[in-house]
């Protein structure tokens, strides 16, 4: 469980977060979305503890990240964007070397990497060096990564992004199956479709505020509008920055 | 720069002197013999006389850091303790010294080149500079080590004083050889001079190289040296890698044969002068000058006021035969000082005795030699030697006459026991083994080098035109020891090197080698080819 | 501790598989004592003077006892136009024999060019011949004329040089150490920057901080890893230069240049402060920098110091206080250690004691700055 309260956070001359606040459960797939510059990023990189918020707190099971930063950071598995892999390194190091990283023993992390490795079909790239590969590949060597230790709560930014058709699919596919396994994912997107194909809540955010918080019908049906493409445009105000 | 100048203005008349000295004390011993057992032994070196008084210090440890004179570098330097007679291991123990010249970049650790001082008597570390120069090419690579030959330098010196005496005034016509032998002897009493000898000395060194840890060592004797290296190749010739004789002293043979080569060396001088244009045009009578010098010394020595030619004092100069042959006998050793004696001769027979004046007091620091251990050398390996045949025949000439004389009074009072008939016999070895003679050497000849050769295998004989005794040191033959040293080998060495003209011009006045040229002479100067000599060229 | 080991595994792992990294850093180790060696083969050639040396005599025939002395000294008249003729003529007076034979200086005039290095050792030797024989026969003038020639040198100069064939080749081997010391920095310098301001710039330090470790952690690996590389730079330099340097003919200059063993070890152990100090100054110095190529073009800059203190502890121009100072310190005490002098212990302590303190500072620097949102997302 992710938890969010208050949150305001001003970088530069721009109010990034403006006390936003919410939470995403376990067993559930949270949606952020949100226009380009709403502030979904911020608000990702301040749960993981890289930006310290001006005020408010995030919590990850309980744990103030603020407080016990390595704590709070065990619970979670990244998916970052970019995805930040390294070219010379293969899929199954890399995902072993992160494995280490949140923690686990060095034959733990072994094991866990090949887990994943089968899970996410990866055996035909698993000990190819990382250049050179395709959006997908990357895409499921970085999703391998956040998901190698097993954490209670993963958080995607901008998943999708640059994924083919199949790729998304397979993306999809496999939250869905983390959200039957009890896990929380939060994810960041300004990609109606998959948000409402997906979320079993939706945070829509602008100007670093939360606009409406609910799944997509209930957002559909507070707005009045039948699809959640219209009722997003008329939550935020504008249609800038959105795709469909 | 005016430092560096005059740094390299010593030490080159420095070396002069040295080289001289190295190359020379033996003979001068022998031949002039009479000015040796007074004059050599009165003026032992200053330095050795330090050293004799060193030897009741506290004993130094066995390896130290020390200088030598005219060499900068550090060096290595210890002694063994060696018994005086080997066959009495508890009795005397006397100190063997040695210097390490450290290689410059010392290419192997197991070898070192020994290199052995003539005499019988000089001290080899005492003329560490002047090896130091001529080896310098194998030091790039290799340790040179000296050894002060027992009885020599710092190795129980046997030397005698014979107390302060004017040598310029001394007329060596009257002296007693018997009672001067004996007041030298007298000075020895500590030591048991029968145990001076070349053989007990090799063992001696063997004894240094097993100290040092050396595997094999590269041998270069000079003069006496030869000796030395010779008995090491029969002894030991396990330890050696390559051996250079220079100016070699056969073992068939006695020292006293000098006798002969000495006169040699004269009779080139003369013939080297008549045939030179310019000597000749000067010094047309050059012989019969000498032989008209010689022929008044005979009937008595010349007393004559002069200055010394140290203190620039007003002194007594007694000229006597033995000191005229010994003044130019010594001068025939170095080929610059040799382009000196015609007009020396010259000048004698005008009565003119200031250059010879010049040339003998070169030959009063005695060359370092430590006379009571020459003694023990020449009396228990040459003497005995003498045949009846050769007594005849030294009567002929006033030189070998003389050396014998003195020789025999210093043996009767030595009594050192005659070596083993074998001690004569040649070296049979196939140790790659290089023989180094100079065709004017007054000392050693080529013929002696022959000798030597008889039953060495796997050795080369270099004869030097233009060169006298000690060839390394005056020609290209240092080049040739240092590539013996590196290839360990005999069979490449080319010796044309050793045939470049390095003649020295005689001088033809006090001042000049060259003679003024006539006047179309100047004019075609530039035409003519550059080696071709206007003075001491053949023709 | 087992996240350090895996983080400086991974980097080693990666630098290993980085072309760039590994060849900027090994090149230069394999290449400088090699491309040093290859100079000073060239130089030595130059410097030294020939066995045979050919000049342009003119008037031989006016001294020919001068002349055939100078060739047995191997300096002889050479063929005009000859590739190896030295551009040395000597001229000798058409009145040579005259003031000779007058008791005067005969004239001998040298032309040549003194500021050519080339030249300079041969035209030294030949001054040297000519006044070694002029000294000659000076002395064998004063015999001629009954004097002992020894009174003209009334002094006697005994030089007791303290140099051994090792400390004299002092000056190439401040260089040589030299080297050494900067194979240390630019061997990690390519890692150093490739894993601070490269990881950046490929998105993964976000990624790297965003894992349950501390900024403590994350520095101390990479330190680790950079000095590593910094210190594999010094181990292969000492190890080509050993074989390198045996094979200049170094003896022809009077000295050698040997790399013993000992100077290995004891330049592998006052490399490890050093190599610690040059990664944390690298690190640090490419996280403040934005980029990749900002990085390289600030470094550049910044290793300028200790380049310079080490280069002035070997040419020994500096004031005594470098040999306090971190680098010129140790590079001191290695001159020390190679000439056989003894080494001053306390200044190598003071110097190491500022290096690792140096480097402590850094690091600590470091670590706060990466907790630093600006340095983490280069804003």
């Amino acid at each position: 469980m992710i938890k969010v309260s208050h949150l305001s956070k001003r970088i530069g001359e721009v109010q990034a977060l403006n006390d936003l606040s919410f939470v995403a459960e376990n067993g559930q797939i949270t949606g952020l979305l949100g226009p380009n510059g709403a502030g979904k990023t911020t608000c990702l990189r301040t749960i993981f503890g890289l930006l310290k918020p001006d005020t408010g707190t995030a919590e990850i099971e309980g744990i103030d990240v603020a407080i016990d930063p390595i704590g709070a950071k065990q619970q979670l598995g990244l998916f970052p964007d970019p995805f930040g892999l390294y070219e010379r390194l293969t899929p199954r190091e890399y995902i072993r070397y992160f494995a280490e990283l949140s923690g686990l023993s060095a034959s733990d992390a072994k094991e866990a990497t090949s887990k994943v490795i089968a899970k996410l079909r990866l055996e035909d790239i698993s000990d190819r060096r990382c250049k050179g590969f395709s959006q997908g590949q990357r895409m499921k060597t970085a999703l391998a990564q956040a998901i190698v230790h097993s954490p209670s709560n993963i958080i995607l930014d901008e998943p999708t992004r640059g994924l083919d058709v199949m790729s998304t699919r397979l993306l999809r596919d496999i939250l869905i199956d983390l959200k039957n396994q009890g896990h929380c994912v939060l994810f960041s997107s300004h990609v109606m479709q998959e948000v409402a194909a997906l979320c079993d809540q939706v945070i829509v955010m602008a100007q670093g505020r939360v606009v409406a918080i609910g799944s997509p019908e209930q957002l559909c049906a507070q707005t009045g509008k039948a699809s959640l493409e219209d009722a997003f445009i008329q939550l935020i105000g504008t249609d800038e920055g959105i795709a469909a | 720069m005016i430092d560096s100048m005059i740094h390299r203005k010593s030490h080159n008349a420095g070396a002069c002197v040295a080289i001289k000295c190295s190359n020379t004390g033996w003979h001068k011993r022998i031949s002039t013999s009479k000015i040796i057992s007074l004059s050599t032994l009165m003026l032992a070196m200053a330095s050795a006389t330090v050293w004799a008084s060193d030897k009741p210090t506290p004993p130094t440890p066995p390896t130290n850091t020390c200088y030598v004179d005219g060499v900068s570098d550090r060096l290595n330097c210890g002694f063994v303790t060696v018994p005086e007679n080997p066959n009495k291991p508890d009795g005397k123990q006397i100190q063997v010294h040695y210097v390490v010249l450290p290689a410059v970049k010392n290419a192997n650790h197991e070898e070192a080149l020994l290199a052995i001082a003539g005499g019988p008597g000089q001290s080899a570390i005492d003329n560490a500079a002047s090896f130091n120069t001529m080896l310098n090419k194998v030091r790039q690579q290799r340790d040179i080590l000296l050894i002060d030959q027992r009885g020599t330098g710092r190795s129980n010196l046997l030397n005698c004083d014979a107390g302060p005496q004017s040598l310029l005034a001394f007329n060596d016509d009257n002296v007693d050889s018997l009672a001067e032998a004996q007041k030298c002897r007298d000075q020895l009493t500590g030591s048991d001079v029968t145990q001076y000898g070349s053989l007990n000395a090799v063992k001696d060194f063997e004894a240094v190289r097993a100290h040092l840890g050396y595997k094999k060592l590269h041998l270069y004797g000079i003069s006496y040296g030869t000796r030395m290296a010779q008995l090491y190749m029969r002894l030991y010739p396990e330890h050696l890698a390559t051996v250079t004789l220079d100016g070699i002293v056969p073992m068939q043979q006695s020292v006293l044969e000098i006798g002969s080569a000495i006169e040699r060396g004269f009779d080139l001088l003369f013939k080297d002068c008549q045939e030179t244009a310019a000597c000749h045009a000067e010094f047309p009578e050059l012989k019969a000058e000498f032989d008209q010098v010689v022929a008044r010394l005979t009937e008595g020595p010349i007393t004559e006021q002069v200055h010394d030619p140290v203190t620039g004092e007003k002194t007594l100069l007694t000229l006597t035969r033995a000191k005229f042959y010994g003044a130019i006998r010594m001068a025939l050793y170095q080929t610059n000082v040799r382009a000196l004696v015609p007009h020396a001769i010259h000048q004698a027979a005008k009565g003119n005795y200031q250059p010879l004046l010049g040339l003998y007091a070169l030959t009063t620091d005695g060359a370092g030699m430590a006379m009571g251990m020459h003694a023990s050398v020449v009396c228990g390996e040459d003497i005995h030697r003498i045949t009846p045949a050769m007594r005849e025949q030294a009567k002929t000439s006033y030189v070998g006459k003389t050396m014998l004389d003195s020789l025999e009074a210093s043996c009767s009072v030595w009594k050192v026991p005659p070596v083993d008939a074998n001690f004569s016999e040649p070296i049979k070895s196939a140790i790659p083994t290089l023989l180094l003679s100079g065709e004017i050497d007054p000392a050693t000849p080529p013929s002696w080098g022959e000798l030597a050769m008889e039953k060495l295998t796997n050795a080369k004989h270099l004869v030097a035109p233009y060169a006298t005794h000690g060839v390394a040191y005056q020609s290209c033959a240092n080049n040739l020891i240092a590539e013996l040293v590196r290839t360990g080998s005999v069979k490449d060495l080319d010796g044309e090197c050793l045939k470049k003209d390095v003649r020295r011009s005689f001088y033809l006045n006090a001042s000049s080698v060259e003679p003024l040229a006539t006047e179309d002479a100047t004019q075609s100067s530039k035409d003519k080819p550059k080696d071709k000599p206007s003075t001491g060229a053949k023709e | 501790m087992n996240k350090i080991i895996a983080m400086v595994r991974k980097e080693l792992i990666d630098a290993a598989r980085d072309k760039r990294s590994v060849m900027a850093g090994l090149y230069y180790a394999i290449g400088t004592p090699l491309i040093m060696c290859g100079l000073f083969m060239v130089l030595i050639g130059q410097l030294t003077s020939p066995d045979d040396l050919k000049i342009s005599i003119t008037n031989p025939d006016k001294a020919p006892d001068l002349v055939r002395f100078l060739s047995n000294k191997g300096i002889t008249q050479g063929e005009a136009g000859a590739k190896d003729l030295k551009a040395i003529e000597l001229i000798i007076s058409p009145d040579y024999a005259k003031q000779m034979n007058q008791g005067k200086g005969a004239e001998i005039t040298i032309v040549a060019d003194n500021s050519e290095e080339k030249l300079q050792n041969s035209i030294r030797r030949l001054e040297k011949q000519l006044q070694a024989y002029s000294a000659e026969m000076g002395s064998l003038r004063l015999i001629a004329r009954g004097i002992d020639p020894r009174v003209v040198q009334p002094l006697k100069v005994n030089v007791h040089d303290q140099a051994t064939t090792d400390s004299k080749g002092g000056m190439i081997l401040g260089i040589a150490i030299f080297t050494m010391i900067y194979s240390v920095f630019i061997s990690g310098m390519n890692l150093a920057i490739d894993t601070s301001a490269g990881e950046r710039e490929r998105n993964s330090l976000a990624l790297l901080l965003s894992h349950p470790l501390t900024t403590r952690q994350l520095v101390l690996s990479k330190i680790i890893a950079v000095g590593l590389f910094a210190l594999l730079g010094l181990v292969l330099i000492l190890l080509v230069s050993k074989v390198a340097y045996t094979f200049v003919p170094w003896q022809e200059l009077g000295f050698s240049v040997s790399i013993t063993s000992e100077f290995m070890a004891l330049m592998l152990l006052v490399g490890i402060p050093v190599a610690l100090m040059a990664a944390c100054l690298q690190l640090f110095v490419s996280f403040m920098a934005k980029t990749f190529k900002e990085a390289q073009s600030y470094l550049t800059m910044v290793l300028f110091v200790p380049l310079a203190l080490s280069m002035a502890a070997s040419y020994n121009i500096a004031p005594d206080v470098l040999q306090w100072l971190p680098v010129s310190g140790q590079q001191q005490a290695l001159m020390d250690f190679i000439k056989g002098k003894d080494m001053n212990m306390l200044q190598l302590l003071v110097s190491t004691l500022g290096t690792l303190a140096i480097a402590v500072i850094l690091a600590l620097g470091m670590e706060k700055s990466l907790k630093s949102e600006k340095v983490i997302f280069g804003l």
